[in-house]
């Protein structure tokens, strides 16, 4: 009991000084942000030697997501959850298919897997430069199809003005409710197979009432903001996307592949004799047997996604509303207007919204390792 | 159900050939286990079978039709991996059910087999779990209820009991047993453990090298084994091999071991000339002691020197030293009481005598 | 042994300083100088040029260039602020002159006031009024300008518009009246590039509209943004704006300069580092090759605006630091590094022959026009303003909504305090 008693003191003892740390560096201000993200620090004077600081509550969130002049950081937050999805689907796919071709161990599979791998170890500044001239309105991707003789495309990859899917933010939560609603009937749709009890009651059933709710007493929700302002997907932020899709799919190729190999022959052998094609070993064995490599890749990415920054920089600048994106609103915010509060606000948004990915993601893990 | 026929197949990894051209008619509803030392090419003869290796030379059949080209989901045969091979992200139900899924057969189908397949096993509470959730002998289990569910033409076991511990083992040996004089599939099952080939077997294939050294029922195999590596790799513990010369005087026909001499009986070693080098083998069951060695004949009597004894149940084991030079181990019924350095008398079972060539060990007719 | 040997250089060093002539220098100067700017590129040469004079004058003094690069100073002003807030001053920083420094670092009372330097060395005179009273408050003045550099100058190719027939407007009604004929050429009227030459655009299109003094009553408050004067200047901007080329945002400045050079384009409205970038980059000939004027609508206004350094409170080595504004401020300071820069002197003495036709020129209206400042270059507003101008800009250049643009500067100018 005692010696018990003892080894903890030295194992707490051993963790002191980055407890410390963490909590100082990380926590402390975490908890530094959010507070001045209560504040009106900012304007003329903010940057005196002891500015003046006034607690004003959640305004500077309200402002931020209803206020007249924050239609940027609108638009930059919904360009945030495009360039995650996109990112998302676009790194992992083409990752994947990438690691499945590799692990069919074609010729050269190796000189294959570093080439692929190779963007990742360029800077953001460094892919960003070299696509911005590839993706240039009348260079590098467009002239491709001249090669074969067919007339260049006019494709404005990084400087387009067009949006699709727009949307009035003004119906944000009605459009909120749909979302809910499609994501849980489609979860329902995929789990009836299985168990068509669980599922109807499960999702199916508040999936359909919450998109009724939303189509019939959409007029009664409050809207988020008191003028028209629409938001969609940039077609502008395509280049972007590209770019960081080519910058990612190779780390996630090396995920899958090192994943790949993991897996026992043996089971390989199991899936093909129990009739499976190749496609279907890929479906329904190789591909969930790697679920942790795809939580994890997931997590990382939309992190990555969440900080975009560096690439956007270089290759639309600084202050491009098509291809914005929160960080770097947050930059210039607190940087360039000397709104420090503002600026700290979007970081907690920021934080926030990555919390939404890591938080379920660590539950998770704990419950497997409770149960484990 | 199905015959499975290998006409002269061979195997090459690159320029290594490890599999010389096999010869194996497996018949319909046969149980065979082919047996052999680690690496002498047992699991690739069971792929190969499977479609999983492609063959280099020779022809494979299953029953009647030439596979060679049969893609390995096409062949219905279904295989028990030495580790199960068990998809770790799926329930019992799952894995079991995972081949008729992909057969699209029907959910009605697909659960009934699986829950028949359950029943039989005994597996019917775990349904809803994960393999990392169940016992080796569960997971063991579940591995033959994936094959089992799938009524397929042949079935193969690569060493599936061999990651078991001893108890299990023996369970799992006589269940197998069983589901084979129910279901009657063709199975061929690869081993090292020559128990199990020697329990489950209708007939038993013994594999080294790359080249099979005989064919036969267990009875067979054991009692007239086709050279001496077969007679030492059948049995346990495995048969004394003394070297000897034989010897023909008075028309009787004798080997000589060192100063002793015993009879040889008639029928056996028929070509031997006097004087010729040979082996001779004995069964450690074919030694006597105590009063059963009195219905044998008093020429195939002797004495011997204990070294070592030990008593596991039944029966005795002993090491005993025959004039002085030649080492051999006996099995023995009953509770053989015996101190190192005592002397008793034993008797041989000379009718159960194997000679061999010393120079080819092959078995003398 | 260390200490006795520094002793003994004391004892020389002094006995030296006794025996050498008194007056040339009042104080000898020595340490470290650090001067923090975004002069790395094509700047480079003529800060060395300063960095220079200043070596030459104080060999003792070791000199610390600390450059951040980045277009017009988006990172340096970054990390000055972080180095600022952290305590550790630069000596001296380069910064726009105007409301970019006052906004910024006036009402946060971290820079020193430079009257008593102005008055010393007879700044007062040299340097027009109007240019004192932009980067001054009444409380004081508060940096040094380098050079002066003119935002609302329309470029073209001479050659070009005689081919195609049309002449260079005075005015936007003109431009308008011309640009479909243009148009109808295949040319782009008016080139633009990425969003912040948008900006730039708009100031020469307002201050057109405007006029000068409702221009200065828009920034010192008196005028509202979402007045009928403001609405306007919008709308006249928007239908400019027409006219631009539909991918402007992937441009950089100088390609859409190389669109009017290379005939792509009949015009462009970019400061005078365009002709910099003319002359010295694609050798063209003054005058010959390229030709400028006012933007339309502007003329006899020059709309201003410039690089200054000023000296934060707290600097290192203050001594230092003075002896460098000196330098910018000198006459041969300025015509050192203003040939090169391709700007002109801020000073009204300057040496017009170092200059090349350009700049002569430019710096002859400077004389003789009404000075404004620039907002797209920090001279008008502070930085909370411009930096919501630009999202401001980004709205309008989506909806086109001329009056919903005013009513968001108005909201942006109460938000930044402008005029307070
Ligand atoms: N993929 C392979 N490449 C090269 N050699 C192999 C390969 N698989 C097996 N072998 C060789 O073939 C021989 C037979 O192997 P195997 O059939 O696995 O033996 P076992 O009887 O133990 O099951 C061994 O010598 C092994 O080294
Ligand atoms: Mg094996």
């Amino acid at each position: 009991m005692r010696e018990a008693s003892l080894d903890r003191l030295k194992a707490f003892l051993t963790l002191l000084p980055s407890i410390v740390l963490v909590g100082v560096f990380v926590y402390g201000f975490i908890g530094n942000t959010v507070w001045i993200s209560l504040t009106d620090w900012g304007g003329s004077g903010s940057l005196a030697v002891d500015p003046q600081k006034n607690y004003v509550g959640l305004a500077n969130y309200a402002e931020l997501f209803t206020g007249f002049l924050a239609g940027g950081f609108r638009q930059d937050l919904v360009n945030a959850v495009f360039y995650s999805v996109m990112l998302l689907a676009g790194a992992i796919g083409l990752g994947m298919f990438i690691a499945i071709l590799l692990d069919r161990k074609p010729k050269g599979e190796d000189v294959l897997r570093t080439i692929f791998l190779y963007p990742m170890s360029l800077s953001f500044i460094v892919s960003g430069t070299i696509w911005r001239w590839l993706l240039a309105p009348q260079g590098g991707v467009n002239i491709l199809p001249t090669y074969v003789g067919l007339d260049p495309l006019t494709f404005e990859w990084t400087s387009s003005t067009k949006a699709v899917l727009e949307f009035n933010w003004q119906n944000l939560f009605q459009i909120m409710l749909y979302v809910a609603a499609f994501i849980l009937i489609l979860v329902g749709l995929w789990a009836f197979r299985n168990d068509p009890r669980k599922a109807l009651k499960r999702w199916l059933g508040p999936g359909i009432v919450i998109g009724a709710f939303a189509w019939l007493g959409g007029s009664i929700l409050p809207q988020a903001l008191f003028m028209e302002e629409t938001h969609g997907f940039n077609l502008a932020t395509l280049g972007i996307i590209m770019a960081t899709v080519w910058q990612y799919a190779g780390y996630t190729m090396a995920l899958y592949l090192a994943g790949f190999n993991g897996i026992s022959q043996d089971l390989r052998d199991a899936a093909m004799l129990d009739g499976a094609s190749e496609v279907a070993y890929y479906r329904h064995v190789a591909i969930p047997m790697l679920k942790p490599i795809t939580i994890s890749a997931v997590i990382i990415l939309s992190h990555i996604s969440l900080k975009m920054f560096d690439i956007i920089f270089a290759m639309t600048g600084p202050d491009n509303a098509q291809t914005g994106h929160p960080a770097l609103n947050m930059y210039l915010t607190t940087f360039r207007a000397n709104d420090f509060a503002r600026g700290a606000a979007i970081a907690i948004v920021l934080f926030l919204v990555a919390a939404m990915f890591i938080v379920p993601y660590l539950v998770s893990q704990y419950r497997q390792r409770k149960r484990g | 159900m199905a015959n499975v026929d290998l006409k002269g197949v061979v195997k090459r990894y690159g320029n290594v050939e490890v599999i010389h051209g096999i010869d194996l008619s497996v018949r319909e509803n046969e149980f065979i286990v082919l047996v052999g030392p680690s690496g002498c090419g047992k699991s690739t003869v069971l792929r190969m079978v499977a479609g999983l290796e492609a063959i280099s030379g020779g022809e494979i059949s299953i029953g009647d039709r030439v596979v060679n080209q049969v893609s390995p989901k096409d062949r219905n045969v279904a295989m028990v991996f030495q580790n199960y091979a068990l998809y770790p992200h799926m329930t019992v139900r799952e894995n079991m059910g995972f081949s008729l899924k992909m057969r699209r057969k029907s959910r009605e189908e697909m659960d009934s087999r699986v829950q028949e397949a359950a029943r039989v096993l005994e597996l019917e509470p775990y349904l809803e779990r994960k393999p990392s959730e169940l016992s080796g002998g569960q997971r063991q289990r579940v591995a033959m209820g994936r094959a089992m569910v799938r009524k397929p033409d042949v079935f193969l076991f690569d060493e599936p009991l061999s990651n078991l511990d001893a108890q299990l083992r023996t369970q799992m040996r006589m269940e197998l047993r069983k589901m084979h004089m129910r279901l009657k599939t063709t199975t061929i099952y690869v081993t090292h453990d020559q128990i199990e080939a020697m329990t489950l077997a209708d007939r038993i294939v013994i594999l080294k090298d790359g080249h099979i050294q005989q064919v036969g029922s267990p009875i067979e195999v054991f009692e007239k084994p086709n050279n001496v590596f077969v007679a030492r790799f059948i049995g346990n513990p495995p048969m004394n091999i003394l070297e000897g010369v034989f010897g023909v005087e008075d028309g009787k026909r004798f080997v000589t071991v060192g100063p002793s001499r015993f009879p040889v009986p008639d029928g056996k070693g028929d070509s031997l000339v006097d004087g010729a080098p040979m082996l001779v083998g004995l069964r450690p069951d074919a030694i006597k002691m105590g009063e059963n060695i009195e219905r044998l004949p008093k020429d195939w009597w002797c004495k011997g020197e204990v070294v070592v004894s030990e008593i596991l149940g039944g029966h005795s084991l002993l090491e005993i030293v025959v004039d002085g030079q030649n080492e051999l181990i006996a099995e023995v019924e009953g509770r053989v009481v015996a101190h190192p350095g005592e002397i008793v008398p034993i008797g041989f079972e000379f009718d159960r005598m194997v000679l061999f060539d010393p120079e080819t060990t092959n078995a003398l007719s | 042994m260390k200490k006795t040997l520094a002793k003994i250089c004391f004892v020389l060093v002094a006995a030296f300083m006794l025996a050498a002539p008194q007056g040339a220098q009042a104080k000898k100067l020595s340490g470290d100088l650090e001067i923090f700017s975004w002069w790395a590129g094509d700047e480079g040469p003529a800060l060395q040029a300063l960095i220079d004079i200043y070596k030459q004058k104080h060999p003792d003094v070791n000199v610390i260039n600390a450059t951040v690069t980045g277009g017009s100073g988006v990172n340096a002003r970054a990390v000055l602020k972080t180095r600022m807030l952290g305590g550790e001053p630069p000596d001296s920083f380069q910064v726009h002159a105007g409301q970019e420094l006052i906004g910024t670092w006036v009402e946060a009372d971290r820079m020193e006031d430079l009257t008593f330097l102005f008055k010393e060395q007879g700044w007062m005179d040299v340097f027009p009024e109007g240019l004192i009273k932009l980067i001054g408050t009444d409380k004081g003045i508060w940096s040094v300008p380098v050079n002066v550099h003119r935002s609302n100058v329309l470029w073209y190719v001479p050659a070009n518009l005689k081919k195609w027939g049309v002449d260079v407007p005075k005015n936007w009604e003109e431009f308008i009246k011309i640009a479909p004929k243009l148009k109808k050429e295949g040319v782009v009227p008016l080139a633009l590039a990425q969003n912040w030459t948008a900006n730039h655009l708009w100031e020469s299109v307002a201050l057109a509209s405007l006029g000068p003094d409702n221009w200065d009553a828009l920034w010192n408050g008196t005028l509202r943004f979402d007045s009928e004067e403001g609405v306007k200047a919008w709308e006249l901007f928007g239908k400019v704006l027409e006219y631009t080329n539909p991918d402007a945002s992937s441009l950089s400045w100088q390609q859409a300069t190389d669109m009017v050079i290379d005939g792509r384009a009949a015009f462009n409205v970019m400061g005078d580092w365009a002709a910099g970038y003319m002359a010295t980059t694609k050798k063209m000939e003054p005058g010959k090759d390229f030709g400028w004027a006012a933007s339309p609508g502007t003329n006899g206004e020059f709309l201003f605006l410039a690089d200054s350094f000023g000296l934060p409170k707290g600097a290192p080595h203050r001594d230092n630091a003075i002896a460098w504004l000196k330098v910018l401020g000198s006459k041969e300071g300025s015509d050192t590094f203003n040939p090169l820069k391709g700007s002109i002197s801020a000073r009204t003495d300057s040496d017009l022959s170092k200059y090349n036709a350009y700049l002569q020129s430019a710096s002859a209206d400077f004389g003789k026009d009404r000075v404004v400042g620039s907002l797209a270059h920090g001279v008008a507003a502070n930085e909370t303003f411009m930096s919501g101008f630009a999202s401001v800009m980004e709205m309008f250049l989506k909806t086109n909504n001329a009056k919903a643009a005013a009513m968001a500067c108005q909201q942006l100018a109460d938000k930044a305090g402008l005029g307070k």
